[in-house]
């Protein structure tokens, strides 16, 4: 949430200056089974954002201390990849990526039927090659994608989606340069077919009204995502 | 990697497929898998490359950053070159620190590449004695069905001669393209069943001994050699792979362009 307006992202006729309206997603393109050796996984490239989801299990959980007698824990490790960025990433410990993946992993766990897999572990390994703006929430759908293509049972998938606020005008899907130079950001994990919501995080400034726009546009663009993950994952499946 | 139990069993199956000539897949015993390469395919990096070489595939990624050249070369520039293989390539690999194997991975993949000589570091210099490019070359599992040695080394050098270095950016010249003058190839080979065979598949892997990886460069020149894992070979078996490496290496430089 960088300056206040100093930089115009909006024109005359009110569109974006990648010419999208305030309310419309980037292009999404989603494909199943790209990491031939996992059980499931995805390749969702949103704008210019890619993610690459693996997901391996259900199986052992170990170190022991990790597993759960009544149910199955699921392991998320969300990456980004040294050369994701305009700048290099140094790979190693973040705190940014350890939180993106405890949030992810808090979402997902909402949806698996854990209690299927006691004392096992479900990995899902998040891996962001490329990043433009929002990389949590296409890493979070993804991974329901993933999770899904390796047939693991959920109540539903996680359709993720952040709208924001710049130069006073509420958009859907920010971008990179409205991510930077924002007002505001509200990124949230809706369960499509319930709206239910599993995943919320908000930083910047709205008001109630503004707050309300946001949060219509998150579930309106869920809607229009969900339908091509079901897609994605009907084309893809598996013989 | 957590040290995956072996089956017996299938150690057995590999001995016994090797001496009739057979492998797991039914390859040839020097036949190497598919090798698909395309470059310029990440948005965010100055340079890249994808290999998929049977059910493996890497990314490779190029950024530039500039560096003080160190005290003692003035006028040179650098290379760093460094591996990472996250849990999203395969179940045997785990998070945390980066283990031995994959240390040794982009160790090998780095001297194979530094050694033919094909960047020149006194080419990187801007200013002498202040301002050069440090070029970083970034290695990136995606999915491990064996032989990673290999996929990483051709996506490698196909990145490096795909890099654009980014003067403009840094407000320090114009943009043009990173010279890279050679093509080292890289030909591993494991021991499995008994003989050494190229292009190992994880399973191969997994129940063989020993490898060796073999870089050439242009006119056959070695440039980086490594064995490793327990086993023990002959100079006649060394002979006959590093025959049927030239042949390959030759065959990969034309994939290149």
């Amino acid at each position: 949430m960088g300056g206040y307006g100093d930089v115009q992202m909006i024109d005359e006729n009110g569109l974006r200056m990648d010419g999208r309206k305030p309310g419309d997603v980037r292009p999404i393109t989603i494909e199943t089974g790209v990491v031939p050796v996992a059980d499931g996984s995805c390749r969702m490239v949103w704008g210019t954002n890619e993610a690459i989801v693996a997901v391996y299990g259900p199986m052992e959980a170990h170190p022991r201390k990790i597993q759960k007698q009544d149910r199955a824990v699921i392991d998320v490790a969300y990456n980004m990849a040294p050369f994701s960025t305009t700048d290099r990433i140094r790979p190693g410990f973040n705190r940014r990526s350890r939180e993106i993946s405890k949030v992810t992993q808090d979402a997902l766990e909402s949806v698996v039927l854990l209690e299927l897999y006691p004392r096992s572990k479900i990995r899902v390994s998040i891996e962001i090659i490329s990043a433009e703006a929002g990389t949590r929430c296409v890493g979070l759908t993804a991974a329901s994608v993933a999770l899904a293509d390796a047939g693991i049972p959920m109540t539903d998938l996680v359709v993720s989606v952040a709208s924001g606020k710049v130069n006073d005008v509420v958009v859907c899907d920010l971008n990179k340069e409205e991510d930077n130079y924002g007002e505001a950001d509200l990124p949230m994990g809706i369960l499509p077919n319930t709206g239910e919501l599993v995943f919320l995080q908000m930083d910047g400034d709205l008001s109630p009204e503004e707050f309300k726009q946001a949060w219509d546009y998150n579930v309106e663009a869920a809607l229009q995502v969900h339908k091509l993950m079901v897609e994605a994952l009907k084309g893809g499946a598996k013989q | 990697m957590s040290a995956p139990t072996v089956p017996n069993l299938l150690r057995d199956h590999l001995s016994d497929l090797a001496m009739n000539d057979a492998r797991l897949d039914g390859r040839g015993q020097y036949e190497g898998r598919e090798i698909n390469l395309e470059t310029g395919i990440l948005p965010r990096a100055e340079g890249s490359a994808r290999v998929t070489m049977g059910n493996t595939i890497v990314l490779a990624g190029v950024k530039f950053q500039l560096m003080t050249p160190y005290p003692d070369r003035p006028n040179q520039g650098g290379l760093m070159c460094s591996c990472e293989v996250r849990p999203i390539a395969g179940r045997h690999w785990e998070a945390g620190p980066p283990s031995p194997e994959s240390i040794e991975l982009g160790r090998v993949v780095d001297r194979g590449i530094r050694e033919s000589g094909c960047i020149d570091v006194d080419d990187l210099c801007i200013i002498p004695g202040e301002k050069a490019w440090q070029v970083i070359l970034d290695l990136h599992a995606i999915s491990d069905d064996g032989n990673l040695f290999d996929a990483f080394a051709l996506a490698g050098i196909a990145a490096l001669r795909s890099a654009i270095i980014p003067a403009e950016k840094f407000e320090v010249g114009e943009d043009s393209p990173l010279k890279v003058s050679k093509k080292p190839i890289m030909c591993s080979y494991h021991k499995v069943g008994g003989r050494f065979v190229y292009d190992a598949s994880y399973k191969e892997e997994l129940g063989g001994d020993e490898r060796i990886h073999i870089t050439l460069g242009d006119d056959d020149h070695v440039h980086s050699l490594q064995k490793g894992l327990k086993g023990i070979f002959t100079a006649d078996e060394f002979a006959s792979i590093m025959e049927h490496a030239k042949k390959r290496c030759a065959e990969l430089r034309e994939l290149m362009d």
